[in-house]
């Protein structure tokens, strides 16, 4: 029997050795996040540097960031299938590979997180349906399940499977219903990317995090949601720059690349002046309210006001106007510049609304709170980057990810 | 909002620290450590992972030698009763797993340690820091477990506990005067392990709508005052004191703005 | 069909999938899921309290001498709550933090299970359990050994307290052993009670009725700070605040300064000279009590002796004693000095106090001497409100002891501590001269064997290395600890005594001026370990000694002693838990003294002149002499004490030790307090580290910046440094004790240290 190759016909890939040492050099850092999560597991969150005053800090914050930078997967399949922008369709399965996995990472760092992991269905079970993390547990799970179920049919697609003529035909007709996920991945997303916002704007024993509410929402929620679909697209594009650098090959055509970048550039844009307008309100009616001027939330050396300058003007503004603007995307640098800015801005943004909200001293006599992350959390928090880079590399081999990538690179 | 479940026996447990009177001198806390099976450790500096259901900050005035004054404040949990009156303590609805909650009959925030699986939102939503993680297991060497309360359920690692207002004396109390056919607590049967541990009376509990109950009176004294009540917590704790810096350390003011004078601007929640 | 290696792995990987999928189908997983949640619920090593029938029982703490009255709280026979007594007229209800968590002292891990003979080098740790009869037979055999050699004088015993059965048995021990070294440890009563006694003629226990005071004038007493019987004080603070003024006068802004009515910051060690500026005001200003002073006391004016020698009295002496003067000596503004004596004067019930911190140093006789005098110039002597003392207990009437030859011969050697010599005639126990003592002997050491109980003077002395020193020179020491603590550690021999909770004792108490309480301490729980109360194991030895020893312990066990001692009162006594005495307070009018003069006297007669030489018995300011070098030593350490750090012979409990706040320690490093000026100048921030020198020793410290205490100060607090005990107190901190010596009153021989010349360097 002649085996089909497991590799996808017209696409040349590394050898075997060269992919092994590449993926061993990623599983051995797998590895020691593995070993750092047996560590949690096993012994508690004593071996994290988190505390009374730090409840929520690294780890939350790099759940909420991957979340965010994998906002693309929502937002261009919004675009794709709601929308109908074809073009998007060529970076349309990085996108959901690259949610997948951020997903997927999101809810083990959240059951490393809990001090109850076995326990940690209870907020399925016992469900609060006022708070927000109930509404982010439920909607992230069947996100991810929405994600999966996107994910699969690309899975299919690897030549070996799509032989078979079973799963031929799944992964047609999953095609065909595609559109219908999507649109409910739209729909969850928009909520658990606004309840996580909202999960720091309900706190109205924090000053620093509280926002007015719209109905039952702060303003962060929609802000989170918002920022999620501008900034996620920059990952996706940042993935697949890096992904062409290490391949040095053309996988994605500008065209789409920059249609992504524009449609990103104009939601940073429009994000950027709302989330000025809700700084201006907070900090001139909100915190007052309660006995605080802006400047108190940033008057420690660590926090200071450079932070909300950064957050607003360098990555907020300059990457939006770089990328809504014909000759800055097509700019290879300022494009590159611009994407990586609106990259560390989400993030930066998720920081500051996780860390700095546990850092603001609320009572006049206390002291900013001041954490440092134990190599525990930091393992862990690099595992998922390991495991992203894994997926990804392996995707990229086996899978048909860039359909654009025979044509770019055709072999001879 | 009217309020439909008023009926008249609702109780508002609360509680009336006298810092006029408080010394500093640490025995509610240890009185609450006993009461309540609260572990320790060797290492206890670390008072970011270290378990007290009341704490005592000592503050002092900043002023150069020999003006210096200090002051005592005990803070257990505020028992808040929360945005829009009643039942919405900031802790409370955070919690995805309804681990915690707001009793009606009492106005006591409960933690129910089995049903907690140590997501520690709570904590970050909780202003007063009056919630403590069980970063360990709790161990009691040589013999010490001898010494635990039945009545109060040790707790687990990974857990969040807090101050719970000694509510297994509640129970005790209400269980006694039901057998006794008795519909009301007398002000005396249901007293916290903290207030009688008190050596200098500074503690005050009892029923804060209860006009024959001491706290009644104290809260409304011009000396009264709540920790951080501009964020609208609307704590069931109450603090008295005739200093002035006091006072204004109880929250924050902007520097024009006077202790006691400031309307809350935040609108009602439901 | 052949299955090749890839089909088998297909057909396996859709066997589980499938498998998987159906099995979820199934209750199975879900069940274990929710069984894996049950079982993070009953952990097996999180443990679950047994349940019971619930019941009090009374009994009288005894961890510090402040006796007060507890209610501990049993299930199913097992105490699990220790709580203050409503009705006992000490505390009233209040306990300290200790009080509260003493059943950490029941079942701690610094408990001594059972009687251990030492194995390894001193204080190496290492012990050999043995039997109680072994360990009985030990001390006997040692004991008997040192009378038959002539040398009985050789053994002491000391102990926490010279009241009571408990010290009062031992004491008949010795004398019919024959020795006359039973030592108390020392420490303010010691030189409040001497000066009581100088001025009154009265021997006896100091009281202080604040109470029916109303102006409470304290020269640094931590009244607040656990100074006195706490539990007492505490509730006193509480229930009369309102009514009683209260100044504080100390160079650091104590809880009990922060407390006060008005807190004024001295020069530490000036405080006789401000209690002597005070009286130079009050009698200028004429508000003395005229008719005390005219009447019922000597020494005021200025007086003739027989030989025709006319001596300055009180009131010329103060003369010197001007604001200005007192002003510059003592750093207090001069019109405060005037304002303070004024307000003390006219006060309708003043009392003056001193006794630093919880009082644990004697202090200078000059310092006692001067604040007598104060109240003295008040008419506040013998008074509600007033000072006075209390005889000792006088329930304890034994059969009269018959004593041999050798028991006489040893008990007319002199003291070995150089108590009631012709040097110190007035003083009792001087156990701080005793480690120089044996440090300077060149042969045999005069301590032959030294037998503790309720006292832990490798903590508690200060200069620790020089006492530990001293210790090793003597052959044999037994502890009767029943915990581990720092002597205990060092001993060869441990006998433990039931914990306090295990033990029957009764226990008087000073609640005030117009009664004595004697409270009754029951076991509250049957001994859970091989310990032996104290009392039994003195009885036994006795019993072993033989000849009159024995027989001057006719009681088969501490209870019939205890009982024969109180006799009627034992059943009264026993059913309410204390009895209280009423204490014949003389008529205001009809004073009597049992001084020279029968009188109060501002000069005492009885005070010892010889040192220095031909000085006046007046109290005298001379600047007590602090050790160090000022040009090597530029800071002054005082200590300090609070509630929450026991400093005495019982160490923190757990608890304790967890309320400690983190500028006091953080982690094992102790923080000490200094003015962020002085701070400054040394370059030392919020947190840094730096090393303390003194000329006794070095600690590395943290340091805190506290605006409460004078420039040029560094404060460190009492109760941490331990090095025994266990890993919840061990090692965390400094003792104090580490770090300065004892400096001698020339008249008392007691410890007058305040402080000690300092340095701190950033490390
Ligand atoms: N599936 C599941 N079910 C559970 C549990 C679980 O882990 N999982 N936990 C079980 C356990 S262990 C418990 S203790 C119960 C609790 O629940 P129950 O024992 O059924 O208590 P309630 O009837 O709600 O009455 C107690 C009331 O007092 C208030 N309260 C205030 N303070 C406290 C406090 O300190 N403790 C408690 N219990 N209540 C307080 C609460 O708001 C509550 O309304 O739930 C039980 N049910
Ligand atoms: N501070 C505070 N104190 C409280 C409460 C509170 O909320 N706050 N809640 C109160 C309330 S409502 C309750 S119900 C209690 C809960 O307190 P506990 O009843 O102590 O609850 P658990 O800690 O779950 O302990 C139950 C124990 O029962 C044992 N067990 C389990 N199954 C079995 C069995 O089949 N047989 C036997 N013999 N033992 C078994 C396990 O060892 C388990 O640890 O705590 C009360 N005390
Ligand atoms: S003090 Fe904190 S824990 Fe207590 S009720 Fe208020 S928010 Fe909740
Ligand atoms: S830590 Fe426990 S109590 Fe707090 S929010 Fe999470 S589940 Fe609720
Ligand atoms: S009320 Fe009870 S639980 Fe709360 S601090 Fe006081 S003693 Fe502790
Ligand atoms: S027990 Fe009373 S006096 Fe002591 S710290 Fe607590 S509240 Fe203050
Ligand atoms: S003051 Fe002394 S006697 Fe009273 S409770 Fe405290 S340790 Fe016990
Ligand atoms: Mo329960």
């Amino acid at each position: 029997m002649n085996e089909t190759p497991l590799i996808p016909a017209g696409v040349k890939r590394c050898s075997k050795w060269q992919f092994s040492l590449w993926m061993a050099a990623a599983t051995a850092v797998l590895l020691w996040g593995v070993y750092a999560m047996y560590l949690i597991w096993y012994k508690g969150l004593n071996q994290t540097n988190m505390n009374d005053a730090y409840g929520f800090a690294l780890w939350i914050w790099a759940d909420l960031a991957v979340i965010a930078l994998g906002g693309g997967a929502f937002f261009s399949g919004f675009l794709t299938y709601i929308i109908n922008k074809n073009e998007l369709k060529n970076i349309i399965n990085l996108a959901v590979v690259i949610g997948f996995i951020c997903y997927s990472s999101a809810l083990l760092i959240l059951a490393i997180d809990v001090g109850q992991p076995l326990r940690a269905w209870f907020i399925f079970w016992h469900a609060n349906v006022h708070s927000m993390l109930t509404e982010v547990a439920f909607c992230l799970s069947c996100y991810f399940a929405v994600l999966t179920i996107e994910f699969i049919p690309l899975i299919l697609e690897n030549p070996r499977l799509d032989k078979k003529p079973f799963l031929h035909h799944l992964s047609h007709n999953m095609h065909g219903i595609m559109a219908i996920f999507a649109a409910t991945g739209v729909f969850l997303s928009f909520f658990h990317q606004g309840s996580l916002g909202g999960v720091a704007g309900v706190l109205y024993g924090r000053p620093f995090a509280f926002r007015e509410h719209i109905l039952i929402w702060p303003f962060t929620f929609f802000l989170f949601t918002w920022s999620a679909a501008a900034y996620g697209p920059c990952f996706t594009i940042l993935v697949t720059k890096i992904t062409e650098l290490i391949t040095r090959k053309k996988l994605v055509k500008d065209n789409v690349i920059h249609l992504f970048a524009k449609i990103s550039g104009w939601m940073i844009i429009t994000y950027i002046i709302a989330k000025t307008i809700d700084t201006i309100y907070w900090a001139f009616v909100t915190a007052p309210g309660f006995g605080f001027t802006l400047m108190d939330f940033y008057a420690s050396s660590t926090y200071n006001i450079g932070l909300l300058f950064a957050e607003i003007v360098i990555c907020g503004f300059i990457p939006g106007l770089i990328l809504i603007t014909k000759r800055g995307r097509e700019n290879s640098f300022l494009l590159m510049s611009a994407i990586i800015l609106g990259v560390i801005g989400v993030s930066l943004n998720r920081w500051v609304m996780v860390l700095q909200v546990m850092a603001v001293p609320v009572f006049s006599f206390n002291e900013w709170y001041t954490y440092m992350p134990s190599w525990q959390e930091v393992a862990t928090t690099v595992l998922p980057v390991a495991y992203g880079i894994i997926v990804i590399s392996l995707a990229h081999r086996y899978l048909p990810v860039f359909p654009q990538e025979k044509e770019l690179n055709p072999i001879d | 909002m009217k309020e439909k479940n008023d009926y008249k026996q609702a109780k508002r447990y609360g509680m009336v620290i006298d810092l006029d009177k408080c010394t500093g001198c640490g025995a509610c806390m240890v009185g609450c450590y006993s009461e309540n099976n609260v572990p320790f450790k060797a290492d206890e500096t670390n008072k970011l992972d270290s378990i007290n259901w009341i704490r005592i900050f000592k503050i002092t005035n900043d002023k150069p030698y020999p003006e210096t004054e200090t002051c005592y404040i005990p803070m257990p949990c505020m028992q808040c009763d929360g945005v829009g009156k009643h039942g919405h303590p900031p802790c409370v609805s955070v919690c995805p797993a309804v681990a915690t909650d707001y009793d009606y009959d009492t106005g006591i925030i409960s933690q129910i340690y089995t049903r907690c699986f140590g997501c520690r939102y709570c904590m970050a939503a909780c202003p007063y820091h009056a919630r403590k993680f069980n970063w360990w297991d709790p161990v009691w060497p040589a013999d010490m477990e001898k010494y635990l309360n039945p009545k109060v359920s040790p707790r687990m690692r990974g857990v969040v506990e807090k101050c719970s207002f000694c509510f297994h004396r509640y129970q005790q109390a209400r269980d006694k005067a039901y057998l006794e056919k008795r519909e009301e607590l007398a002000e005396n049967e249901y007293q916290t392990a903290c207030a009688e541990a008190c050596p200098t009376g500074a503690i005050t509990f009892g029923d804060l709508n209860n006009k024959n109950h001491a706290v009644y009176k104290l809260k409304n004294s011009p000396k009264a005052f709540r920790l951080l009540e501009r964020l609208n917590t609307n704590p069931k704790v109450y603090y008295l004191t005739s200093k002035k810096w006091v006072r204004r350390a109880g929250d924050n003011y902007l520097t024009h703005e006077e202790p006691g004078k400031i309307k809350n601007n935040m609108k009602e929640h439901h | 069909m052949k299955i090749d290696r890839r089909s088998f792995l297909s057909y396996t990987t859709a066997a589980v999938l499938g498998g998987t999928a159906g099995s979820m189908l199934t209750p199975a997983p879900w069940k274990l899921i929710d069984d894996a949640a049950i079982w993070t619920q009953n952990w097996p090593w999180t443990p679950v309290p047994e349940d019971g029938e619930v019941t009090y029982k009374k009994s009288v703490c005894t961890l510090c001498p402040g006796g007060c009255g507890i209610t501990v709280r049993l299930v199913n026979g097992r105490p699990i709550k220790i709580e203050g007594s409503k009705e006992y007229p000490v505390n009233k209800g209040s306990l300290c933090p200790m009080g509260i968590s003493g059943l950490q002292y029941l079942y701690g891990p610094s408990r001594v299970t059972s009687p251990l003979k030492r194995e390894g080098k001193r204080g190496e740790g290492k012990w050999k359990k043995v039997s109680w009869d072994e360990a009985l037979a030990a001390v006997t055999k040692k004991l008997s050994e040192l009378r038959a050699t002539g040398r009985s004088q050789s053994v002491v015993c000391l102990t926490g307290s010279d009241r009571g059965t408990i010290p009062n048995l031992i004491d008949r021990f010795l004398t019919v052993y024959g020795s006359p070294n039973f030592i108390r440890s020392s420490t303010a009563q010691d030189a409040i009670e001497q000066a009581i006694y100088l001025t009154q003629g009265k021997q006896g226990t100091p009281i202080f009725d604040i109470e029916n005071a109303n102006f409470i004038l304290s020269f640094g007493s931590g009244i607040l700070d656990g100074w006195g019987s706490p539990g007492r004080l505490f509730n006193l603070y509480g229930g009369l605040k309102p009514t009683k003024t209260i100044i504080q006068i100390e160079p650091r802004l104590s809880d009990t300064a922060a407390m006060a009515n008005q807190w004024v910051g001295i020069n530490p060690g000036t405080e006789t000279a401000l209690a002597l500026g005070l009286a130079h005001v009050i009698i200028k200003k004429s508000l003395y009590d005229k008719n005390f002073v005219e009447n019922f006391a000597f020494g005021f004016d200025d007086w003739t002796d027989e030989d025709g020698k006319t001596h300055d009295g009180f009131s010329t002496m103060v003369k010197n004693f001007t604001p200005e003067k007192v002003a510059q000596i003592t750093g207090i503004d001069k019109t405060e000095i005037v304002s303070l004596a004024r307000n003390f004067a006219r006060a309708s019930k003043p009392i003056a106090i001193n006794g630093r911190g919880q009082g644990d140093v004697p202090g200078s006789i000059d310092e006692s001497l001067a604040v007598q005098s104060l109240n003295a110039l008040v008419g506040n002597i013998n008074k509600p409100g007033g000072i006075s003392a209390i005889p000792d207990s006088n329930y304890a009437k034994w059969p009269e002891v018959t004593i041999d030859e050798v028991a006489s011969k040893g008990r007319q050697q002199p003291r070995i501590d150089g108590a009631g010599s012709e040097q110190f005639p007035n003083t009792r126990f001087l156990l701080n001269r005793l480690p120089e003592i044996l440090n300077k002997t060149k042969d045999e050491s005069p301590v032959q064997a030294l037998l503790v109980t309720a006292a832990n003077p490798l903590y508690t002395l200060p200069d620790t290395a020089s006492t530990k020193k001293a210790f090793d020179r003597i052959p044999f020491i037994v502890s009767f600890s029943p915990y581990m603590d720092e002597t205990a550690a060092y001993a060869d021999y441990i006998l433990p005594n039931h914990s306090y909770l295990e033990r029957l004792q009764e226990v008087p108490t000073d609640a005030g001026i117009s009664r004595q309480v004697i409270g009754l301490a029951k076991p509250v729980v049957q001994p859970i370990y091989d310990t032996k109360h104290v009392g039994d194991s003195f009885i036994l030895i006795a019993k072993a000694l033989g000849g009159f020893i024995s027989n001057a312990f006719p009681w088969n066990n501490y209870e019939g002693f205890l009982k024969e001692t109180l006799k009627d009162q034992w059943r009264e006594l026993n059913r309410k838990g204390m009895i209280e005495i009423e204490n014949n307070t003389p008529e205001p009018l009809a004073y009597t003294f049992n001084t020279v003069s029968g009188k109060f006297e501002f000069y005492p007669t009885a005070r010892n002149t010889a040192q220095p030489k031909n000085r006046s018995a007046l109290p005298s300011y001379t600047p007590v002499p602090i050790e160090g070098d000022i040009q090597r030593f530029q800071l002054v350490l005082i200590p300090y004490d609070t509630i929450r750090l026991a400093s005495n012979n019982i160490a923190n409990s757990p608890f304790m030790t967890k309320t400690i706040d983190d500028t006091v320690l953080k982690k094992q490093t102790g923080m000490v307090e200094i003015n962020p000026t002085t701070a400054r100048g040394l370059g030392l921030k919020e947190g840094s580290t730096a090393l303390l020198t003194t000329p006794k020793g070095k600690a590395t410290v943290k340091i805190h910046l506290f605006e409460g205490i004078m420039p040029g100060l560094i404060a460190i607090p009492k109760g941490l440094g331990h090095t025994a005990y266990n890993k919840f107190l061990a090692n965390k901190g400094t003792n104090f004790n580490d770090l300065i010596g004892p400096i001698e009153d020339p008249g008392s021989g007691l410890d007058m240290a305040w402080g000690i010349r300092a340095k701190l360097i950033r490390i």
